[in-house]
């Protein structure tokens, strides 16, 4: 690797005063296990002159119940997520979702606000500068969407504009689904977005010199069932092609409430609203989930390759919601 | 910067690296892949991918499997690290059971993944002495082996679980 400083720091507060001062040439490495690839691999033309160590502040991998919910630090592992009785009880597409991600050593080592943080999957914008040089992209700051011309099978169907890539993380499927919000600390204080907010088109909502302080995720909706699923080409471990969450209250077999969301469609984690209100007062038969699939899935515009995930994305919406009824079934 | 120097313990012996520009000073881009095979010879970790997707870096940082190639040697400091060759007895130079199950059943071709794997297991019966078929699998789901010997290895796993009684799916 290219050579940088590196720098412990030992309160939220001190990794934010670093960020101010190194004046964008900074980074934040929790797990390391996305950043230390991007960086062995020279993908981005910037390279940081400090990498900023958040490991070495205590307390930060809390999973707490409070009663407006679950708190998660941003240090939080996957594995401890995957395994939290707390996570398990009430939030289990969450535990899912961590459960689904990488290998095990990857989930000891991975954090949920890096998860949250990593870079894209897409090929282009990860392309190793060792072999041939990297390419420039719109991502990049420079030229245009290399995968609309390109090779594109695993780019979004949503949503996109000028960059087509996809959001990998799992994490913020489940997060989404879930309605959490996330505390984000910076020069100026505190503020807090929801899930929904925090993906943009090119990035996420985090300003040069802020960081993820915490993730707050409000209660269920009472008897709320919930199910994460992902589907990949390497079943044990692999970054999803299409993942998707369902949750569904029932109320003497009339859904009363009903939310979807799909990752690696979009440039961010995406609820399908028309979907879940065509649910709601329904009772959810067979045939009334794959209408369901298939409104979610209306709005689609593939590109090239990757009309596939359509039809993957509405099985995956048909599975998670019918995995909901047989959980609600088993549990009365 | 943070030039102080970095302490492991690895495989029970502490190890003091200076941190700095000489020849032999530990970078702060070191891995810890790198600083166990080439800073302290313990050539047993092996480097496959080296980007985290096949497994044969496995090392136990503070017990748990972890991916030493993507973790930086200067973020260690003060942990306690088991490389493959901290399993033999030290005293009488038998071998872990693991490591003999593995030999006994020919679980391997080039032996590459072959560390990182008995690293994995290790961990796996220290947490569960009588693990079932489902969750050795699950323990090994992060390796790869490009000779195909997963069935021996399978079976190698099998036939060292420390408390036999973990019932097959």
């Amino acid at each position: 690797m290219r050579s940088f400083q590196h720098i412990n720091v030992f309160t939220l507060e001190e990794a934010v005063s670093v960020l101010k001062d190194s004046g964008g040439k900074a980074q934040v490495i929790a797990g390391g296990t996305d950043i230390i690839g991007v960086l062995k691999e020279q993908i981005l033309p910037d390279y940081p002159e400090i990498l900023l160590n958040i490991k070495a502040i205590p307390d930060l991998d809390y999973i707490k119940k409070d009663h407006e919910g679950l708190r998660i630090g941003p240090l939080a592992k996957l594995a401890g997520l995957a395994k939290s009785p707390a996570v398990r009880e009430k939030y289990g597409a969450l535990a899912q979702a961590a459960r689904s991600v990488g290998s095990p050593q990857i989930r000891n080592m991975a954090t949920i606000g890096g998860n949250l943080c990593q870079e894209t999957r897409c090929w282009y914008y990860r392309y190793p500068h060792s072999i041939g040089g990297r390419l420039l992209c719109l991502r990049k700051g420079s030229g245009s969407c290399l995968a609309v011309n390109g090779d594109n099978r695993y780019h979004a169907l949503f949503d996109a504009r000028r960059c087509f890539a996809a959001c990998p993380s799992d994490v913020a499927v489940a997060l989404l689904l879930l309605g959490a919000e996330i505390n984000i600390l910076g020069i100026g204080g505190k503020r807090t977005v929801y899930l929904q907010d925090f993906f943009h088109p090119l990035g996420n909502a985090l300003e040069p010199g802020e960081i993820i302080g915490g993730i707050h995720i409000p209660t269920p909706p009472v008897g709320a069932k919930q199910q994460f699923l992902k589907f990949t080409l390497r079943k044990p471990i692999d970054f999803a092609v299409v993942s998707a969450a369902a949750l569904i209250v029932l109320d003497g077999g009339i859904c009363t409430e009903a939310r979807i969301a799909l990752g690696a469609v979009a440039p961010g984690p995406r609820r399908f609203p028309e979907a879940e209100n065509f649910l709601k007062g329904k009772r959810l038969e067979t045939n009334v989930l794959e209408k369901a699939a298939g409104i979610a899935l209306e709005g689609a515009k593939p590109l090239s390759k990757n009309g596939y995930k359509i039809e993957i994305a509405k099985t995956l919406i048909s599975r998670a919601l019918s995995a909901c009824l047989e959980n609600e079934s088993f549990n009365h | 910067m943070s030039e102080h120097p970095v302490t492991l313990v690895v495989n029970n012996r502490r190890y003091d690296l200076e941190v700095g520009g000489r020849p032999g000073d530990l970078q702060p881009t070191h891995t810890l892949s790198y600083t166990l095979r080439e800073t302290l010879g313990l050539t047993g970790t092996k480097i496959g991918c080296d980007k985290g997707e096949c497994g044969a870096c496995t090392v136990l940082l503070e017990g748990e499997p972890v991916l030493s190639c993507l973790i930086l040697t200067v973020e260690c400091h003060g942990k306690k690290i088991t490389t493959i060759e901290g399993l033999e007895d030290p005293q009488t130079g038998k071998l872990d059971p693991i490591q003999q199950s593995f030999i006994d059943s020919g679980a391997f071709q080039c032996g590459f993944c072959t560390p990182g794997m008995i690293m994995s297991v290790k961990a796996l019966f220290a947490g569960n002495p009588s693990p079932t078929g489902q969750e050795i699998r699950e323990a090994l789901s992060g390796h790869y082996c490009r000779c195909m010997s997963h069935y021996h290895v399978l079976e190698a796993v099998a036939g060292s679980v420390p408390k036999a009684g973990g019932t097959d799916e």
